[in-house]
């Protein structure tokens, strides 16, 4: 009896907070790479990244977008701690 | 023969007093003030100044010529140098969005409106839209957070925030 009425492209909770989940990475992503010294290698990741982020788009199933989103953190969290040693 | 003396003695008054009136403004002429310098005017105000006076008037100083002519010919133009960018006007944000969008390749120029919606009128998604922000960051220099960067789906709307937070009123 319940009629939604949301429509019916509407995301789940769940789906719409690994939205978000995923843009964050992405736009922290984004960031670090801003601060990368070298021209030519801050291109080629920020291709690289875009990608990456795009040919997983249309992935549905929630685990492997999950285990997509940690290696995304991992790949930032490698990215951060280089640009503090090469800063140093 | 004293006449010829005396108007000898005036014309080097009238040249003096020009010098130490050039002297004295180019000693003025520091980078921070500027002055609409206008030589004719300065020998012209000079002359009436010296004609006919005697040694006495230069014994007053160097003060009273200059004084008189910064009145009437110098226009002092107060141009201090610092550090800063040129004021924003919602014009200029507006100039600058729609330039930053026409440079983005995804986006054909001649769609492009002021109200075009990314992801309705543009085709654009959710990641064109995260990299769009980025670029207004970069281009006018301050952090959007992600909570107010995901809400912005308009040039209009991109305008109307940078104008709220660099505080732009018309």
């Amino acid at each position: 009896m319940a009629v939604s009425r949301l429509p019916p492209a509407a995301l789940s909770l769940k789906q719409f907070l690994q939205r978000q989940k995923v843009l964050g990475v992405y736009r922290d992503l984004l960031r670090s790479i801003r601060k990368i010294p070298i021209e030519s290698d801050r291109r080629y990741l920020r291709d690289w990244a875009r990608e990456e982020f795009k040919r997983n788009k249309s992935e549905t199933d929630q685990d492997v977008i999950r285990m997509m989103i940690t290696q995304a953190h991992n790949h930032l969290e490698d990215l951060r701690r280089s640009l503090a040693l090469a800063r140093c | 023969m004293r006449s010829d003396c005396l108007v000898h003695c005036g014309s080097g008054l009238r040249n003096m007093a020009a010098r130490i009136i050039a002297r004295c403004v180019r000693s003025l002429n520091h980078p921070s003030v500027y002055f609409n310098r206008i030589n004719t005017s300065a020998t012209l105000t000079a002359a009436p100044l010296t004609h006919g006076r005697t040694f006495s008037y230069l014994t007053n100083g160097h003060k009273s010529p200059l004084a008189q002519i910064s009145s009437s010919s110098f226009q002092v133009l107060q141009w201090r140098q610092y550090g800063d960018l040129p004021p924003l006007t919602l014009e200029t944000i507006h100039d600058r969005v729609l330039y930053v969008l026409k440079l983005y390749d995804k986006i054909s120029p001649e769609k492009l409106q002021a109200t075009s919606h990314f992801m309705k009128d543009l085709g654009l998604d959710s990641l064109d839209q995260v990299e769009i922000i980025m670029a207004m960051e970069d281009e006018f220099g301050f952090e959007i957070p992600d909570a107010e960067a995901e809400k912005l789906m308009t040039p209009q709307e991109i305008v109307q925030y940078i104008a709220d937070k660099k505080d732009v009123y018309e």
